[in-house]
């Protein structure tokens, strides 16, 4: 029968070799370049994807700071936000470029997009979409903004390293407008002008009392089919009661020239129409084509007008809104001027004027995309960023510091000691040296 | 106040384009008695080569004598329609091949394009007054006060379905030549269907 003494010894040996097969263990992972030993990851945006495939597979480290150049992509950032959500400290630094676009559907036929940048003031961004470039933006203060008459989306905005990237949220349904008022040049070549954008356009011109010439279809004065009606004069006063209602349905109705002193509208209208004043030069120019256009100052615009246009001090534009609809006063009553006299280009910007003062006012009908598959946040990488891993820090602080989380190789220490202080214990106990 | 409309005649450097000095305010009279479209009391005269032209969006050009524009003239009388003004052009004479009918029509195709002929159920012919046998005949075409060669179409030149240049070989110029006060001896007013033609060219 073997003596105590002699059954000590292999369990002495074994806990001697378990000891320090732990402690080269724990060694081999403190050499690790990422080494999860040490509980702090720290690589540069190249190396992101890589590691984040790494530790989906195998243990994370406790901390992980990434150092980036440029905004990551929607994946990685997900990515570091599950990292942290399973107990991952997750931290970043880098200087990246601060940049959002947004892209707003035009509201009208012809369609096009507007593309919104922001970012620091004084930036160029440039511009595209998914064919090409088509623009630079200078940012002021409230950021730029283009009109295209196409877009492939998404649209990009870039700078640097920094990138935004968006697609519109809404698609739009254009629908008809119906144009009132007395036979004449202004009312005329504004239909023109709206029928060469793509709008359908039906209308009723007074001609004699009780004599209308009646364009398109004869349907009533409602958002069913009109999303806008322009009134050029008192020819609009029998409809006043039915426009107000239009408009308080969510309709988009226009006043040119002194429609607006049509006294069943003046509750609706943005202001009154003042005394005329006349051309403040006489030939058109393609910078401040409007200023060879005579006018009724918007007199009176009441607290909730807004100002989109003036001259000298006097409203020429003047928009406000009734609950969901909207009204815009224009004091022109001439625009037909520009179309005829204003010289090369002349034809085109007034249409184009035409068309985007009927979208600015007009019923927006459409429907919310299905953006399912297109990636959150892109419209504002940085922001997206801040938002989901906080603002950038120069390094992780200890991972000792994270509440509840006990290393990977805490226990292997623990237990090599206890194994060598028992060996140490029993040697001593039977009296070996 | 709606700008009013105003009666153009157009001055162009070759023949006789004051012809019809009386059309104008004949016209003019009409527009003001039949319809509540603001008119101007009185007419004006622009040349074809002007930039005031384009002041004008409705013009009224006739003559007896050959036309021959200039290329001033002919690129003014292009933008003019390509804009969407509106050229009523009356040939004083009549004929058929006449000399202003042939120089007038030849200037309009080497400008713009050949005159077409109009359908006799255009909207023109129910734009006011109501025409039901396409443009009415004239008394210098009718046997008895005229030589019995009767039109039976106008011809015109559109631009996006609407008419640009309206072109008349049935010399309303003669017919609506005289002042308006004697309209009172007509049992039915002759210039009606130039009412037709100014309304047309406002509402289209």
């Amino acid at each position: 029968m073997r003596s105590r003494t002699e059954w000590r010894r292999p369990v002495e040996l074994a806990c001697r070799v378990v000891a320090i097969v732990l402690l080269a263990w724990a060694l081999g992972l403190a050499l690790r370049p990422d080494s999860v030993l040490s509980n702090n990851a720290q690589l540069d945006a190249e190396d992101l994807p890589e590691a984040l495939r790494r530790w989906a597979t195998g243990p994370a480290p406790d901390s992980v700071h990434v150092r980036l150049d440029s905004v990551p992509e929607a994946p990685w950032r997900d990515w570091l936000v599950s990292l942290r959500r399973t107990g991952s400290a997750v931290g970043w630094s880098g200087t990246l470029v601060p940049l959002a676009i947004a892209v707003e559907p035009v509201n009208a036929p012809a369609g096009g997009a507007r593309l919104l940048v922001a970012g620091s003031v004084g930036d160029s961004v440039a511009v595209r979409d998914a064919l090409g470039p088509f623009d630079t933006l200078y940012l002021a203060g409230n950021g730029g903004a283009v009109r295209v008459p196409a877009l492939a989306e998404p649209a990009h905005a870039a700078l640097g390293s920094g990138w935004a990237r968006a697609v519109p949220d809404d698609s739009l349904v254009p629908g008809a407008v119906l144009v009132i008022g007395t036979a004449g040049w202004e009312a005329r070549y504004a239909i023109a002008a709206l029928e060469e954008s793509g709008w359908q356009v039906d209308a009723r011109l007074t001609i004699g009392p009780g004599l209308i010439v009646r364009r398109g279809t004869a349907a009533a004065v409602d958002t069913a089919r009109y999303v806008a009606v322009i009134a050029f004069d008192s020819a609009a006063a029998n409809e006043s009661r039915r426009l107000v209602s239009f408009v308080r349905a969510g309709g988009g109705l226009v006043l040119s020239g002194i429609a607006a002193r049509i006294p069943g509208l003046r509750g609706i209208a943005p202001g009154q129409p003042g005394t005329r004043v006349r051309p403040a030069v006489v030939a058109f120019t393609a910078e401040t084509p409007r200023r060879a256009l005579g006018f009724y100052p918007v007199a009176r615009p009441g607290a909730d007008a807004v100002v989109l246009e003036s001259r000298n001090g006097n409203a020429t534009i003047v928009a406000r809104r009734e609950g969901p609809g909207r009204v815009v006063q224009l004091g022109y009553d001439e625009s037909w001027r520009w179309r005829m006299q204003g010289g090369e280009g002349g034809m085109e910007a007034h249409r184009q004027w035409w068309s985007s003062l009927v979208a600015s006012a007009a019923l927006v009908r459409g429907s919310r995309r299905d953006l399912s598959g297109i990636p959150t946040g892109a419209a504002a990488p940085l922001v997206a960023v801040v938002s989901a891993l906080g603002e950038p820090v120069p390094r992780i602080e200890s991972p000792a510091a994270l509440p509840g989380r006990a290393g990977p190789h805490g226990w292997m220490l623990v237990v090599s000691l206890a194994l060598l202080l028992g060996e140490w214990t029993s040697r001593r106990l039977r009296g070996a040296p | 106040m709606v700008t009013e409309f105003v009666f153009a005649t157009v001055q162009y450097d070759s023949g006789d384009w004051d012809s019809a000095p009386l059309v104008p305010p004949n016209i003019i009279d009409s527009v003001a008695r039949y319809t509540s479209i603001p008119v101007q009391p009185s007419g004006v005269t622009v040349p074809l080569a002007a930039t005031e032209l384009f002041g004008y969006p409705f013009a009224y050009l006739t003559g007896h004598l050959p036309v021959r524009f200039s290329e001033q003239e002919r690129a003014n009388l292009r933008e003019f329609v390509d804009r969407g003004g509106f050229l009523f052009i009356d040939d004083h004479n009549h004929d058929i091949d006449g000399a202003f009918h042939k120089t007038a029509t030849e200037e309009i195709a080497r400008t713009l394009e050949p005159l077409s002929e109009l359908p006799n159920d255009h909207a023109l012919y129910r734009a006011f007054f109501t025409f039901d046998d396409g443009p009415p005949t004239t008394g210098h075409e009718l046997n008895g006060w005229g030589d019995n060669l009767v039109h039976e179409h106008l011809l015109a030149v559109e631009r996006s379905e609407r008419i640009a240049i309206l072109y008349s070989n049935k010399d309303y110029s003669s017919e609506w030549g005289y002042h308006p006060e004697n309209k009172r001896f007509l049992s039915v007013d002759n210039t009606r269907f130039g009412v037709n033609i100014i309304v047309y060219a406002l509402t289209h």
